[in-house]
């Protein structure tokens, strides 16, 4: 019999580690949508909001927000770059899938190695002591951590909806990411909107670390793992659906947490590739597949 | 000299990984990165039946490249029915839950890797008999994946390259080409495997992780992909790097990520600036269509 | 005698858009159906459909007697069903000659076994090809530019080519969508010229076209459609004769 406070637990602590992977599930799938782009560079933008805050926090001593803050507009700056002149040269090349995929996935190591040149491969974490205070509920141990996550969470992606609802900005993005010549054709930019995307995905990915930095520790390569966790929560999520995929990452982080119960703990790390190969074996094709065609095959022009 | 001579062995092993890794990626389309799982297979085969079995070296290897080709289709056969596009992320799930696997099994020996996998060849000139092994092998591979690409069934890929779905419509069978293109790669790689395996006699987990299939990538898109001199360029020139900034004299924890700077700083170079690589395929590319 | 294409009551939309609407159609050798309507009727997606781009919501496609149901796109080329397409799609890194070679319906030069195995076979198979690919070539009077990258010719004289690369299937259906548009002079003239031997030959042969002179030329019969259905079918001058059917093309 399994006892239900043991449950509740480890329900309730799935559901606030999801926290940060719905962040950047979300982040990917925005990207995927209207950018039309496997953004695998986004591990390396991971590591390098992660090593920034943590420079300027436990390195330099400045003050966690300061240092939360000052992250963003590094990752943002560092997004924007590699769309400005990474992703836009090779749109103007008419490039190939296979040289999109490359460039992404290089960047994300190139980071990931500069990132161990300058900090090393010791595990950090962003606050000296990831321990929060704990209260204790019905016999489940709530941390504020949790509680923290779980608001901030919830406030960016309350945040989100509203501004691809009712912002001109946000509007011009979903009409990007529907049919970007038709959205040029009405006058809309969409570098400009390409530009927002990666903003917002920058925005998700830092506060994402953040709360990361702040329960465990970092290595380089932590974020490339944590990636393939995006990745499937947004096939998942129908592809490019950015609400879709926060739910997919939410179930697949509790369904992570409470195998548990099924599988001896040694096997826990196998269950997100499992995953992985079912998703792609019975995903089910018709619309989400024709979607997923078209926003592939759709020419990466703009 | 000894040196210079294991170095050879290593060039070996890695021509044969870049061109197989090259026919797959360059020539077949497919977008993977798991080349060096089937790496892996190979090595892990070898190894275990050396080890256990004791057969004859070079059938260990052969069984090596056999496992690696068949492993292959678990890989491929979901993956290019759904969409050739599927195949980018089944391929890193692929490899790192196999690996995964690998690191929890007792009998490879876990993460702490596969040791004292026995010596095949006895004496003071074993370096020398495993370069020469390495590099016979080497070429051979070069010049099959050659052969096999000249004449109808080069022809047959350049078609499918340029335009597939009129390809299909003309009764060629897409599928069952990028599955063969993908097995005969994985396989080679699962030979240079089991050379690999009798060589170091201890192989792990850790050595076939992103870091190899980044390397793989440098040296197929520096070398040229499509081309079949580019790859064993590629593989030359970046074997010979780490040596090149070793002379620097740097801590060994900063001398593993400037290698991974350096490699992926040259695709990133390449890319932009001559994507075609050093060797530029000799057959004019269809155009990209807008 | 059975008709060598045969569709029945075949239906397919997208979302909300029907690309056709219990379509049923039968063609029969020798014969050259046209079939026109205004864009979008769904001319183009009949042809992709019995190529098998996509499946059918209902309704059968066969071939020969043969239900094409299920069948992938290769399958359907290796039953004798053959097609050129709008935009063309030849393998523009390859030679007009190698443009043909690569599309007979069996072409044991595509499968490893075969390469390894049967070199010899395939030597002489393509020995075969290069003959047949030539007199056809031939046909078109086009040997010259056999060698000549695809890209590197006329735009006449690639259309030839897309319809050069369909005869190698050398089956009982070809599906032309389009095969004038563009073309003048003596390429249109080869062209119609090559059809009718097809036609003659036995072949069934199905037309999109734009072109009224090549419709009135060529074909025996056609079928006027428009979003998704037939809405008319004959001898192709009691059809262009139609005034309805002119306003439906020409009209708002």
């Amino acid at each position: 019999m399994i006892d239900l406070s043991i449950l509740l637990q480890i329900v309730w602590t799935g559901l606030s580690a999801s926290s940060y992977a719905v962040l950047f599930a979300v982040a990917f799938s925005l990207v995927l949508k209207v950018v039309k782009v496997w953004n695998f560079a986004q591990a390396g933008l991971m590591a390098l909001s992660f090593y920034a805050m943590y420079a300027l926090h436990a390195l330099l001593g400045l003050p966690l927000l300061a240092s939360v803050g000052l992250g963003v507009l590094i990752t943002i700056a560092a997004s924007v770059f590699m769309d400005r002149f990474g992703l836009q040269t090779l749109r103007n090349r008419l490039s190939p899938n296979l040289t999109f995929f490359i460039f992404t996935l290089v960047v994300s190591e190139f980071l990931a190695y500069l990132l161990a040149m300058i900090f090393g491969t010791e595990p950090v974490a962003l606050t000296q002591s990831i321990m929060s205070g704990v209260n204790i509920i019905n016999g489940i141990v709530i941390s504020n951590w949790d509680i923290q996550a779980l608001c901030i969470t919830a406030v960016l992606l309350a945040l989100l909806y509203l501004f691809i609802a009712k912002t001109r900005d946000g509007q011009f993005m979903a009409a990007v990411a529907d049919n970007p010549e038709l959205a040029r054709f009405y006058g809309i930019s969409v570098k400009r909107a390409y530009l927002v995307t990666f903003v917002i995905s920058a925005i998700l990915v830092t506060t994402g670390m953040y709360l990361f930095g702040t329960r465990a520790s970092v290595i380089p390569n932590t974020p490339l793992q944590m990636m393939l966790f995006a990745v499937i929560a947004t096939l998942l999520g129908d592809m490019g659906h950015i609400f879709g995929a926060a739910l997919a990452a939410i179930a697949l982080s509790l369904i992570q947490g409470l195998s548990i119960f099924v599988i001896p703990s040694q096997w826990q790390g196998l269950i997100l590739y499992v995953f992985l190969f079912v998703t792609i074996l019975f995903f089910p094709q018709g619309v989400n597949f024709k979607k997923f065609k078209q926003l592939t095959r759709t020419p990466k022009t703009a | 000299m000894e040196y210079l001579v294991s170095l050879a062995v290593l060039i070996g092993i890695y021509v044969i990984l870049s061109s197989s890794f090259n026919l797959i990626i360059g020539f077949g389309g497919l977008i993977s990165i798991a080349h060096p799982i089937f790496f892996a297979l190979g090595a892990y085969t070898t190894g275990l039946l050396a080890i256990h079995c004791g057969i004859h070296p070079l059938l260990a290897v052969l069984a090596g490249g056999t496992v690696a080709f068949f492993a292959s289709m678990m890989l491929s056969l979901p993956s290019l029915r759904i969409s050739g596009d599927y195949l980018l992320i089944t391929s890193i799930g692929f490899q790192l839950g196999l690996l995964e696997v690998i690191k929890h099994l007792s009998f490879t020996g876990g993460a702490s890797g596969l040791g004292n996998i026995p010596n095949v060849v006895d004496g003071s000139s074993r370096s020398t008999v495993f370069a020469v092994v390495s590099c016979v092998v080497a070429s051979a591979v070069v010049l099959i994946i050659r052969w096999l690409l000249t004449g109808p069934y080069g022809r047959v890929i350049s078609a499918m390259r340029d335009d597939e779905l009129a390809f299909s419509a003309l009764g060629r069978n897409a599928m069952m080409i990028k599955l063969a293109l993908f097995a005969i790669g994985s396989g080679f790689a699962g030979i240079a495997g089991g050379i690999y395996a009798y060589y170091y006699q201890y192989i792990s987990p850790d050595q076939f992780e992103i870091l190899q299939s980044a390397m793989l990538l440098t040296m197929v898109v520096v070398g040229g992909m499509g081309s079949h001199l580019g790859p064993v360029v590629g593989a030359v020139l970046l074997l010979l790097l780490p040596q090149a900034i070793s002379f620097m004299n740097l801590p060994p924890s900063v001398m593993a990520p400037l290698q991974g700077v350096i490699f992926t700083t040259l695709v990133i170079i390449f890319l932009f600036w001559r994507p075609q690589g050093l060797i530029a395929p000799a057959q004019r590319q269809a155009q990209r269509k807008p | 005698m059975t008709a060598l294409i045969s569709l029945t009551n075949v239906c397919k939309s997208f979302g909300g858009i029907v690309v056709a609407d219990h379509i049923s159609i039968d063609i029969h050798g020798g014969e050259i159906l046209g079939l026109i309507g205004p864009n979008g009727a769904g001319k183009t997606s009949l042809f992709n459909l019995i190529s098998g781009l996509y499946p059918t919501d209902s309704g059968t496609i066969s071939v020969s007697g043969k239900s094409l149901d299920g069948l992938p796109m290769y399958q359907r080329a290796r039953l004798g069903v053959a097609r050129t397409w709008q935009h063309m799609r030849l393998f523009e890194s390859m030679s007009v000659l190698e443009n043909m070679l690569v599309s007979p319906r069996d072409y044991p030069g595509e499968k490893i076994s075969q390469i390894i195995f049967g070199a010899k076979q395939i030597k002489a198979i393509d020995q075969a090809l290069h003959e047949r690919a030539l007199t056809i070539l031939q046909r078109m009077n086009l040997t010259s530019i056999a060698q000549a990258n695809v890209s590197d010719i006329t735009f006449g004289q690639q259309k030839l080519v897309g319809l050069a690369r369909a005869l190698m299937n050398d089956g009982d259906c070809l599906l032309l969508d389009e095969p004038m548009a563009g073309v003048e002079g003596n390429a249109y003239d080869t062209m119609k010229g090559i059809v009718r031997e097809e036609a003659a030959a036995g072949r069934a042969i199905c037309v999109v076209e734009h072109n009224v002179s090549f419709i009135k030329d060529l074909c025996n019969s056609a079928v006027f459609m428009a979003r998704g259905s037939i809405l008319e079918r004959g001898s192709v001058d009691t059809l262009l004769a139609s005034k309805t059917l002119a306003d439906l093309y020409f009209g708002v």
